[in-house]
């Protein structure tokens, strides 16, 4: 049912993604890590100079990805689905509001990552989030983390077991549940540290051991955006739960009708009935 | 003098001046040289931004920045914590679970932290500005026209789903308005699907539709590119990649020799621009009016690039001024003055063109003032 390969990952695609994962899982952990340039200076401004730094090294990275994946590796009709889709995500995306941190762009991301395989979910994650910075003039430091965490969604749910019926829209479900609970978890990493003005028991010790961090870290993570992040969860799951069967079948739809790597075969004999001259 | 016809600068120029007037912000805590630089973006912005949407994202991020001085206020009077000796006010103290133990909740507030966090607050709301003042400036439209060629397939992507976000809502107002006309008012998860699903539809057919437009005009066909370039691009790209991958755990492991990583990390992204120079060769495809990169163009971005080095030169004493014990801040000779060239863009930059749309008269007295320019130059 899948159509893996809409976006083709060629070797050094696939390492150009290993290489910005690799990256991201540091840029979004260094405060959890024995950081070093956390700890080389006392002056607690110095130490957000780290996240500044893998901002520069994320936005680069994201954009050497994008040039890999789109160099020999998507055509025409990948374009044009990435872009409407993105475009709808990035419609939705202000519509669901900050408020309550429940977005709809998941539920279009997780099932297209599904249908069109897990590059393609990649890639739709990151272009759905710039395109959305880009419309509401959102561009900021924050935008390589919040492409990176949707791309790593997009990619996830191409990656999940193969199921079919119920069962898969059960899948994408929890798997949105989960998704969207980490994509919180994961994004207060990269503004933490610069919270300074967080109480002592949940603050980002600079140069601190991993143990203390780790735990100030989840404390963070119970008192202020559990409220959050649990609407999302939730929000994501009704949603997937009740649109993702039609909205699967709309895009398995689209990915038959733009026949999508399309292998023509040619019989041996010509068919009677050609005319042959 | 052929750069005052009035046109758009490149947006490259205004990220530039406003991402180095960001770093600019980002090394200080001197609350004379923070509102400088929120006077000089917001000069810049009124006098230079063009008429379009997204030029009010300046106010909208303003707003961000005094709710983060606010939040970091607030949050500083309810638990406190910094020394100090002048208390203003004593809060009542609330009593709180001994999980959260050392957390205190209330208590009195001092004349010094209260500044420290306002200091703090007042920087990050500074270095939001800036941003604020970047997005405004620029079309995100012509940014990403000047993609370099690597980027094409990306950049149309985005492209596109910018020019169909709007529509995409348009289209939920337009079946919105079908489903009131034909009597149903459905609620909750229903409507939302009796919306979502034919909205998705559309545009996906719509997504078809203008995939065999592109495939037509022959959208994706690569010029040739001889094997040894292709291998070159790859080899750049990669050992780049990989260095710039080593470099992160020189930057963060404490175990790794000291000069590690920000050597790779330039020495990688150097690679790997060598890269992209040598692939971009195999496009063969042209630009449709580029935006030219002249004379204003490098003088906004040295503009911002002189403030910010001042301010990296000034006195680390004056830059950071004590809180504990609380003096009045002092106002650094050098950081200042270099923080005013980064107001000059507001003259430098070439004046903006008319919108036509607002009638014959403007339009014809637009190109009448174009044509005058033309000639006085």
């Amino acid at each position: 049912m899948t159509a893996p390969g809409v976006v083709r990952l060629r070797p050094r695609s696939a390492a150009a993604m290993a290489a910005v994962t690799i990256v991201g899982l540091f840029g979004f952990g260094w405060p959890l890590l024995d950081a070093r340039l956390a700890g080389a200076s006392s002056q607690t401004a110095h130490s957000s100079d780290a996240s500044w730094l893998f901002v520069g090294l994320l936005t680069l990275l994201l954009v050497i990805v994008l040039a890999e994946i789109s160099e020999g590796g998507i055509d025409a009709k990948a374009v044009a689905v990435l872009g409407v889709l993105a475009g709808c995500g990035a419609a939705l995306r202000p519509l669901s509001g900050g408020v309550t941190g429940f977005s709809f762009a998941f539920f279009l991301l997780i099932p297209a990552g599904r249908v069109f395989g897990r590059s393609f979910g990649f890639v739709l994650g990151a272009i759905t989030l710039l395109a959305s910075a880009l419309l509401t003039g959102g561009v900021g430091p924050w935008l390589p983390f919040e492409m990176l965490g949707f791309a790593w969604t997009g990619f996830g749910a191409g990656c999940l077991p193969r199921m079919t019926g119920r069962a898969e829209v059960y899948l994408l479900a929890g798997y949105g549940a989960v998704s969207g609970f980490l994509y919180g978890l994961l994004l207060n990493l990269s503004f933490w540290p610069f919270a300074q003005y967080l109480p002592q028991q949940i603050a980002f010790v600079p140069g601190g051991d991993v143990y203390t961090n780790v735990v100030h870290w989840i404390r963070f993570d119970l008192t202020t955006s559990l409220g959050f992040d649990i609407p999302r969860a939730v929000g994501n799951a009704i949603l997937i739960l009740f649109l993702g069967g039609p909205v699967l079948a709309a895009l398995r739809r689209v990915s038959r009708r733009a026949n999508f790597n399309a292998v023509p075969t040619f019989s041996p004999q010509p068919s009677e009935g050609l005319p042959t001259s | 003098m052929t750069h005052r016809l009035p046109r758009l600068l490149h947006p490259g120029a205004w990220w530039l001046w406003a991402t180095t007037l960001a770093i600019a912000a980002s090394r200080t805590t001197n609350p004379l040289l923070l509102v400088a630089i929120i006077a000089i973006t917001g000069y810049v912005v009124a006098s230079r931004r063009p008429a379009s949407p997204w030029s009010a994202s300046y106010a909208m991020f303003l707003t961000i920045g005094l709710v983060c001085i606010g939040v970091r206020l607030t949050l500083f009077a309810l638990v406190g914590g910094a020394p100090g000796t002048h208390i203003l006010v004593r809060l009542p103290v609330v009593p709180l679970p001994h999980w959260m133990a050392g957390v205190r909740l209330g208590g009195p507030i001092t004349a010094e932290g209260l500044a420290a966090s306002a200091y703090d607050g007042l920087r990050l709301g500074v270095i939001l500005c800036c941003i604020g003042a970047a997005n405004a400036l620029t079309s995100p439209r012509r940014l990403l026209k000047s993609l370099p060629g690597a980027l094409y397939e990306a950049g149309v992507a985005v492209t596109v789903a910018l020019a169909f976000a709007p529509q995409a809502v348009a289209a939920v107002g337009r079946l919105r308005a079908a489903r009131r006309i034909r009597g149903r008012h459905d609620r909750g998860v229903r409507r939302i699907r009796g919306l979502a699903i034919p909205v998705l539809e559309g545009a996906l057919d719509r997504s078809v539709d203008l995939a065999a437009a592109m495939d037509a005009r022959g959208f994706g066909r690569n010029g040739a590119a001889t094997q040894r370039v292709r291998r070159t691009t790859a080899a750049l790209t990669l050992a780049g990649l990989l260095a710039m991958v080593a470099s992160t755990y020189g930057l963060v492991a404490r175990s790794a020799p000291a000069g590690l990583g920000v050597p790779l990390l330039v020495g990688g992204a150097a690679l790997t621009a060598a890269g992209f120079i040598v692939g971009a060769k195999r496009g063969g495809r042209t630009r449709y009016r580029p935006d030219p990169w002249r004379l204003p163009e490098w003088l906004v971005a040295l503009t911002g690039i002189a403030a910010a080095t001042g301010v990296l030169l000034g006195p680390a004493r004056e830059l950071w001024p004590s809180t504990y014990p609380l003096v009045a801040p002092p106002l650094p000779a050098v950081p200042f003055l270099a923080l005013l060239v980064a107001v000059l863009p507001a003259w430098i930059a070439p004046p903006l063109p008319r919108v036509r749309a607002a009638g014959s008269t403007t339009a014809a007295r637009s190109v009448g003032s174009r044509q005058a320019v033309r000639v006085a130059s």
